[in-house]
């Protein structure tokens, strides 16, 4: 991935992808290539995820320190 | 009793000239000629004392202001046992008096009547219409309360426990409040003037933003300045807005159809004018707690579904390598159901040469030649007997 995408670009880009290979209308190649492919961007997605998670909590983490209510 | 009485002026060559004496006296004398009238006032300044033969007060015209003196014997007044109080309306029966010592006019009275309830409705009755018609009271007017007022104005009387209300329900509710307390008259005669110019140095304090102005209850006459015309144009006057609280439910003084908002208490405007703080702070945080709780259901719900794609993405190369399996097992099916075997199961036989090729004739087969026959289970040798075209 060169050009970093958008998480939303990158989890359309692995449905049509699943969406491809569940049709089996490839190639053998095409196939497997594809699903490297897929591979790659369920990485992508899950490091984006992770990394939204990191500051949800680093954020609520200060909001908790911060409310004089708790 | 001055009737007939002779002035004497004294001669200065052809001029003519009174003393001080008797020209009071002469005009004095000509007053009583003036018949005896039914005259309409405010009483204010109020005096009687026991030691004194007359009472004395001053009878204030309420939309001008002009004032008339007015004398009236105390054991008469005192007969009428009216126990008046200063700002009440009252009808006064009497005649036009010189007091001679000072040259003063006065009225003197023979009796005074209480202007009526009912007068006064009336009165307030039509004061409601005119201004009505005017569009003081319009909706349309009405300002909105400011949501969080940088500093409040506070109309008042001093040590009035509406005062005490509001202060104790406004810092209760909404404590970095900022309060401008005016404190003015808010009962008698000079209630209604007191009260204006109190909300004009009100409305001039630098940040202020609503005005409110409480009294708690009184008598239907203690309420009237709060229903008079001037104080009714300056609340409508007012550059910032007005709440009123006046009396209990069920008194309506016009000011209350001025105000931008009316409240039935001084609590109650109290709570117009400032949010409760502890309710505002709760909401904040409510409203922050939603704000996590979004940003987490939403990571959860992309982790869903990124889990599923991702799921799908791991059977589907299997699925397809499945299917290449099966579709090639079909086609191997196919090629053995075409191959000549299940021919020769049906009874042929292949025959080939000595070079191992499959014979199609005859021809050029000689008898003693060496063939190799294949059927379907199995093979043999055999020699060639004859031939027949």
């Amino acid at each position: 991935m060169s050009a970093e995408p958008t998480f939303e670009a990158a989890e359309r880009e692995l449905e049509s992808i699943v969406e491809r290979l569940e049709r089996g209308q490839t190639g053998l190649e095409e196939a497997i290539a594809l699903w490297e492919r897929g591979e790659t961007l369920y990485r992508f997605c899950l490091a984006r995820l992770d990394a939204a998670q990191g500051r949800v909590e680093e954020l609520a983490a200060r909001m908790h320190e911060e409310a004089p209510g708790g | 009793m001055l009737r007939g009485v002779k002035v004497e002026a004294i001669d200065y060559g052809d001029r003519k000239v009174f003393s001080v004496a008797s020209f009071n006296r002469g005009v004095a004398s000509w007053l009583t000629r003036l018949p005896t009238v039914w005259v309409e006032g405010e009483v204010t300044e109020l005096r009687r004392q026991t030691a004194w033969q007359s009472v004395f007060f001053t009878l204030k015209d309420p939309a001008s202001g002009a004032c008339l003196g007015v004398t009236m014997a105390r054991t008469r007044f005192d007969a009428l046992r009216l126990d008046l109080g200063d700002g009440e309306r009252v009808h006064v029966f009497g005649r036009a008096e010189l007091y001679e010592a000072r040259g003063d006019l006065k009225l003197r009275a023979l009796s005074i009547e209480r202007f009526g309830l009912g007068d006064h409705l009336a009165a307030l009755e039509r004061l409601r219409k005119q201004l009505a018609a005017e569009g003081l009271f319009a909706d349309a007017r009405k300002r909105p309360l400011p949501r969080l007022p940088r500093r409040i104005g506070l109309l008042t009387g001093n040590d009035a426990a509406a005062k005490q209300d509001v202060i104790a329900t406004i810092t209760a509710r909404y404590p970095p409040a900022r309060l401008l307390v005016a404190e003015t008259y808010v009962q008698g005669p000079r209630a209604a003037g007191g009260m204006i110019e109190a909300l004009r140095r009100l409305a001039g304090a630098p940040e202020l933003d609503v005005i409110v102005i409480a009294r708690g209850g009184g008598s239907f006459q203690d309420l009237l300045p709060f229903s008079s015309e001037a104080l009714i144009r300056a609340i409508v006057a007012c550059p910032v807005p007005v709440v009123t609280a006046v009396g209990h439910e069920g008194d309506t003084p016009l000011c209350d159809l001025a105000a931008d908002a009316r409240a039935s208490t001084p609590t109650a405007a109290a709570r117009l004018v400032v949010p409760d703080l502890g309710e505002l702070l709760a909401r904040l945080d409510r409203a922050r707690g939603a704000l996590e709780g979004g940003a987490r259901r939403t990571l959860e719900r992309e982790r869903r579904r990124l889990d599923t794609v991702h799921e799908r993405l791991g059977r589907a190369p299997m699925l397809d390598l499945e299917r290449r399996r099966g579709r090639l097992e079909g086609s191997a099916g196919r090629l053995r159901a075409l191959s000549p075997r299940s021919t020769l199961a049906r009874g042929y036989a292949i025959v080939r040469g000595e070079q191992g090729a499959i014979l199609r004739s005859a021809a050029g087969l000689l008898p003693g030649a060496r063939v190799e026959v294949e059927l379907a289970e199995g093979a043999f040798g055999a020699d060639v007997r004859e031939t027949r075209p």
